[in-house]
């Protein structure tokens, strides 16, 4: 079987839902790095919906946020990994 | 008198000045915003913080966070001054709207719900 996470199988798709409208929030902060953290990969990159089970309006402030966390520093454009 | 507008700015400081350099910048920032009528609602300073990767070959910065409400006439000085301000690396200045200033109030009293609580308590049942 494939193992790629990106490509998540059926039966897992089922149980995925949007964490932030299960919550409530309405508004996703930039200044809050740890929660941004559990949404980029270990490249730095913005992982994207599919896997994460996102909702398309939260993923569009999540993205803006990293964005704005990348431009203050707080967030790697590019991590490079150390092997 | 124009109308106001609620701003949150965050700024970065070289943080290889010595400490009178670096109250002088916050102050510099602050006093040129009381002075323009605005209503400054908290000033945070983060302190020095690592940075993601290197600003101008700095490592580290000193890092502020503030509110206030202010006219847009200020804001396009304060954007003017920031961009001369050579102790300062970089900025960001949001308008607030209703939604955000909503999640404001709440991350003021410490109420902001926690997107992995569900997640957590699974690990932990």
């Amino acid at each position: 079987m494939l193992k790629n996470p990106a490509h998540p199988q059926k039966k897992q798709l089922k149980d995925k839902q949007c964490l932030f409208s299960k919550a409530g929030i309405e508004y996703i902060d930039y200044k809050d790095v740890d929660m941004l953290k559990r949404f980029i990969n270990d490249q730095g990159k913005i992982l994207p919906r599919r896997v994460t089970g996102t909702s398309a309006r939260y993923q569009r402030q999540l993205s803006l946020a990293v964005k704005r966390a990348r431009h203050l520093g707080l967030l790697p454009y590019v991590s490079q990994n150390l092997r | 008198m124009s109308k106001t507008n609620f701003y949150e700015l965050t700024y970065i400081i070289k943080s290889v000045l010595d400490e009178g350099d670096i109250k002088a910048t916050v102050e510099k920032v602050t006093n040129f915003l009381t002075e323009n009528g605005a209503k400054i609602e908290d000033v945070d300073e983060w302190g020095n913080r690592e940075l993601a990767y290197d600003i101008e070959t700095m490592h580290s910065g000193y890092f502020v966070n503030m509110y206030f409400e202010v006219t847009g006439e200020t804001m396009v000085q304060l954007e003017r001054m920031l961009k001369l301000e050579d102790n300062v690396i970089r900025f960001l200045f949001l308008k607030y709207d209703s939604k955000m200033m909503r999640h404001h109030e709440l991350a003021k009293k410490g109420e902001v719900p926690n997107i992995f609580a569900v997640e957590e308590e699974e690990e932990n049942s």
